[in-house]
This record gives structure tokens, C-alpha cells and sequence, in this order.
């Protein structure tokens, strides 16, 4: 479990977090979406004390994490992959996180074979690729059995492969009753593999909720044949309409109290075709985070202005 | 790479055992896993057996020039302690900076997140390899003197157990520096220049001051320390060594714990 109450941080007189309060849950896996430079890294790092807060404050497994006795047991976190001394071959970066952890050291053969490093394993990290980091750096956050990871862009590196691999086994953690909280730019990455979401954007959280509620938010898309009997059909039901082109209407599902159940029926019951009724959002998430961003930079210039 | 293979090494919910609640880790572990850190790498190594190369390889100067080196049992051991004092106090600062060159610091941290905690078993495994050094200067010193008089030449034994330690302690004091520099510069790089151009600095400017010379040039006051010229000195010992290792230890220590990492 990952609680943070209201963190807020400075660097001068540049707010780079502000108020950022998210709650992640055993067994989901939280994804915390912002371009870069919205405040994900320094959120994460404030939660795992490598940062102070201005205020705010966090707590992982119930405890601030500077008050974990031994922190690797309870939360796992991967915020840097070339963070690795280059000097050190994978097995002795894994060994030295085991001993750290009082686990016993063959767990480290275990964990390379996990996540493929085991052919690997005695090469020094200078000579990795970015991916193979990340598969290391991946490993190492489980040297411990913890019960939360907290990984930052860990997507990034991994060929579609690697980013499928990492799905299943994130799944499967949480699955376990384990909790995760993983920060991405990659859009698509994120949709796939996560089941909450908390979007960030200039150091403020825009939109944050289940997956599921966060995507359904969105529009539907109705095509007909017959516009203007559609048109007059939709505003007897009292439906808020924009025509669109080639003969297409979009409806605002208005937070679920408008389905397309509701639409199907308005025309039947005026006798309209309809040759397509779905949801709008064809780029899914993409469409909701960049309406979602692109709001929130806009706000200070109107502001401004 | 599928999820059959994964079964084992994840996390498997224990009712039993609450994580949160675990002991800590115990010192005895930070300072293994530090000792471990300080050798394993290898320029650490390259390091060290570039250690006891000079070590050994300045111990053939006084047995190859009997005529212009005095030869005496404090000579020999002099020759260690200078050797010792080269490479070793880089060793000591390459444990303590490596951490932010090669930011190892982002794990390190999260994995102790009592920086303070880390920093003193970085330490003591620094005090543990001056001591090792210092025993391996003595056994060098011991072989070098064996050959001497193998090769029939007679030795000043001027030899007592205060010189002893005093060699120790020069040891020591000299692996301090290079832990006060790692630890109040966090650079490699910088690190390493610095402790080899600060002490010559230092002695050229004790060439125009007297003062300097005397109580800011740990080279000129250790030196009165490993010869064993205690009196009249301590207090210029002293202030060297808050100058140059109680100062920036301090400083360095402050900096770590309140410093951000990224």
C-alpha cells in the first residue's frame, strides 16, 4: 500500500509538485501518467526519502519509508536503471541487494533467470544495454519479497518483448496482492498494463480513478444515414449533440448517464438507422491524457493573457 | 521468461510476518556488504594490488642504495608508510564518491535509507583497510629488512612499539584524508586531484610561511607523528588533523544526510 497526503515540493521558486496526494491499493497496479518534466520522478523520490517535501507527507505498508527498518523488505523501487555501477557484474549488483536485505544469496540466481539475465550474469553492467539495466534493475527490486514496487519508466529500453514480459510479471505480482505504482510517458504501455491511473501534468494531478472509469468518461460516436430526423430524434430526448462530418454525431456519454443503450433506443423509437454507435475515444487513453494535459498548460496562459 | 518460470522469486503474501515491522539492519551487515562494495569492482582491485606494488616496489630502495639511504629499521618502515600513503587514501575516496559517480546512491539509500548509518560502516571498512594496509607495510618492512641483513649488512634496530603505532596511526591518518575528501566532495575525479594537488599546494605555500609549514602541511606535521617527534609537535599534529580530516568529515557528513538525490 502507497499513501502520500498532499506532497509538495520546490526547487526555488519552480513548484514541481504540487499537492500530490494518490492512494495505491494491494493488488492493482497504479500507473502515474505525465510527460515528462510533470513531476513523476520527484514525487517518487520524495515517497522513497531520496527527497524532502516541502509538505506533504507519504507512507509505504502503513510507514514513512525512512522509518522501514529494512526498507528492501517491504517496497521495491527501480528509479534509475543506469543508476548501476558499470564496474559490477549483474550477479554481484544482485548479490550485494541480497545481502542488504539479509536474503539468502540464492535468491540472486533465481532473479536472473526471472528476468533472463542468467547468460548475463557475470559480465560487468558497463556492458549491458539500456534493456538488460532494466531487466537487472527489475530483478534487484524483487531481491527483497517485497509487497510494493515502485518503478520509474520501467518500460523504457525494453523492446515489445521485454514491455510484454514486464506486463505479465507486474500483473502477476499484483495479482499475489502485491501493489504497484509505475510511472510512464508511453501511453499505450501504461493502457495495457495497468488498472488505476493517476495523470500529472505541471506538477498537479489532473485526473486520477480506475482504468475502467477513467476511458468510459469519454464520448460516443453515432452515424447515420438520415441526420435530421436523428438530429430532431436526439433533441426530443433531450441528448446534447455536435454534428460531425460525413453524416456523424457525437454525444457526451456525461460521466455514464448517457449510453449508447439510451441512444440505440431514441432511434429505434423513431424509426432512424443507425450504421455505427460506439465510443468515440479511437486513441483510448492518448486521447483522455493529451485533453487532459493540454488543459492544464493551457489554463496559466489564458490566465495570464 | 513466461509467467511459469516466475512462480517462485515473487512476492508471496505472508500474513504471518508483518514486512514493516522487521528488525533493521544490523551494522555488521552494512559494514560486510561495504567491505564487499570496496574490493569487488575492478579498479578496486587494480587498486589495491597497485598498493602493495608501491609498497613493495619503494622497499627496494633502501635495500639497493645502503651507501645514500640510512639504513635503520625506522627507514624501512618509513619507506612502507610513504608507499601506503600514495594510493591508499584514493581507495578510501573512491568508496565514499563512487557512490555519486556511478550514483549507486539512488539503491544505496533506499536500501538504508539512515545515510549516516551507511557512511560509518563506509568508514570503518576504510579504518579496517589502513589497518590490513598497515599490517602488509610492516610484513614488507620486515622482509625488506631480512634481505638486508641476509646480504650481511648490519641494521639499526631503533625500532620501539611507540614507533609502531605511530606507523599505524600515519597509516590511518592518511586513509582519514582521503575519507574526509570522498566525503565532503562528491566526484570521483575531483576528489582524487584534489588529495594529490591540495597536500602539494600546501607544501609550496609552507616554503614562503613558516605557519603554514608547521600546523596547516599534514605532510610536514604526520611526518613529525611517524618519526615519533611527538614533543613540542601535538598540537601541530592536531590541528592538522582537524584541518584536514575532522573539518571536511564533518562537512562532508552534513552534506550527505541532508543532500537530494537524483
Amino acid at each position: 500500500m502507497i499513501t502520500t497526503t498532499a506532497l509538495t515540493k520546490s526547487y526555488g521558486n519552480a513548484r514541481v509538485v504540487s499537492d500530490v496526494s494518490l492512494h495505491c491499493e494491494p493488488g492493482t497496479i497504479t500507473g502515474f501518467l505525465g510527460p515528462n518534466g510533470a513531476g513523476k520522478s520527484t514525487t517518487l523520490k520524495m515517497i522513497v526519502g531520496l527527497a524532502r517535501p516541502d509538505h506533504g507527507s507519504s507512507t509505504v505498508g502503513g510507514h514513512p519509508f525512512v522509518d522501514l527498518p529494512n526498507p528492501t523488505r517491504v517496497v521495491g523501487t527501480l528509479l534509475d536503471p543506469s543508476a548501476m555501477h558499470s564496474g559490477r557484474t549483474g550477479r554481484a549488483t544482485l548479490a550485494i541487494a541480497a545481502r542488504m536485505a539479509g536474503v539468502p544469496t540464492t535468491r540472486v540466481g533465481e532473479l536472473l533467470d526471472l528476468v533472463g539475465l542468467a547468460d548475463a550474469a557475470d559480465r560487468r553492467v558497463g556492458d549491458y544495454s539500456l534493456g538488460m539495466r532494466q531487466r537487472l534493475g527489475i530483478a534487484q527490486t524483487l531481491v527483497g519479497e517485497p509487497e510494493v514496487l515502485i518503478l520509474d519508466e520501467p518500460a523504457n529500453g525494453l523492446d515489445p518483448e521485454g514491455i510484454a514480459w514486464m506486463r505479465g510479471l507486474l500483473r502477476d505480482f499484483a495479482d499475489r496482492g502485491g501493489t504497484v505504482l509505475l510511472s510512464s510517458h508511453l501511453l499505450h504501455e501504461v493502457q495495457a498494463t495497468v488498472d488505476h491511473l493517476v495523470v500529472i501534468s505541471r506538477g498537479a494531478v489532473v485526473a486520477s480513478g480506475r482504468l475502467a472509469d477513467l476511458l468510459a468518461s469519454s464520448s460516443l460516436l453515432i452515424r447515420t444515414p438520415d441526420p435530421e430526423n436523428l438530429a430532431r430524434a436526439l433533441r426530443a430526448a433531450r441528448i446534447d449533440y455536435q454534428p460531425g462530418p460525413d453524416q456523424t454525431f457525437t454525444v457526451d456519454v456525461l460521466g455514464g448517464r448517457v449510453t449508447p443503450e439510451m441512444v440505440a433506443r431514441v432511434a429505434l423509437e423513431q424509426q432512424v438507422l443507425l450504421t455505427e454507435l460506439r465510443q468515440s475515444d479511437s486513441g483510448g487513453l492518448e486521447q483522455l491524457f493529451f485533453s487532459l494535459t493540454a488543459a492544464k498548460t493551457a489554463q496559466p496562459q489564458e490566465a495570464a493573457a | 521468461m513466461t509467467s511459469t518460470t516466475m512462480t517462485q522469486p515473487l512476492y508471496t503474501p505472508h500474513a504471518d510476518t508483518p514486512r514493516a515491522t522487521l528488525s533493521g539492519i544490523p551494522f555488521g551487515r552494512l559494514v560486510r556488504v561495504e567491505w564487499v562494495k570496496a574490493t569487488d569492482t575492478r579498479a578496486s582491485r587494480w587498486l589495491l594490488i597497485a598498493v602493495a606494488a608501491t609498497t613493495v616496489g619503494l622497499m627496494l630502495a633502501p635495500i639497493f642504495s645502503p651507501s645514500s639511504i640510512d639504513q635503520s629499521y625506522t627507514s624501512y618502515l618509513g619507506f612502507a608508510a610513504v608507499a601506503l600513503s600514495i594510493l591508499l587514501p584514493v581507495v578510501s575516496i573512491l568508496t565514499l564518491t563512487s557512490e555519486w559517480s556511478q550514483r549507486t546512491a539512488l539503491a544505496t539509500f533506499t536500501q538504508e535509507p539512515r545515510r549516516m548509518r551507511v557512511i560509518t560502516a563506509k568508514i570503518t571498512v576504510s579504518l579496517m583497510l589502513g589497518a590490513s594496509a598497515a599490517v602488509f607495510g610492516g610484513l614488507v618492512t620486515a622482509a625488506g629488512l631480512g634481505v638486508a641483513a641476509a646480504s650481511g649488512r648490519t641494521l639499526d634496530a631503533n625500532l620501539n612499539p611507540g614507533l609502531l603505532v605511530a606507523f599505524l596511526l600515519y597509516v590511518v591518518l592518511n586513509v582519514m584524508t582521503g575519507v574526509a575528501l570522498g566525503a565532503l566532495v562528491h566526484n570521483s575525479a575531483a576528489a582524487i586531484v584534489a588529495s594529490f594537488v591540495l597536500p602539494i599546494g600546501f607544501a609550496l605555500l609552507g616554503r614562503a610561511s613558516q605557519l603554514v609549514a608547521e600546523w596547516l602541511d599534514y605532510s610536514t606535521t604526520f611526518n613529525w607523528l611517524l618519526n615519533g617527534e611527538w614533543s613540542g609537535h601535538t598540537s601541530q599534529i592536531l590541528v592538522s588533523v582537524i584541518l584536514w580530516v575532522a573539518i571536511p568529515l564533518a562537512a562532508g557528513l552534513l552534506r550527505t544526510v541532508r543532500r537530494e538525490i537524483d
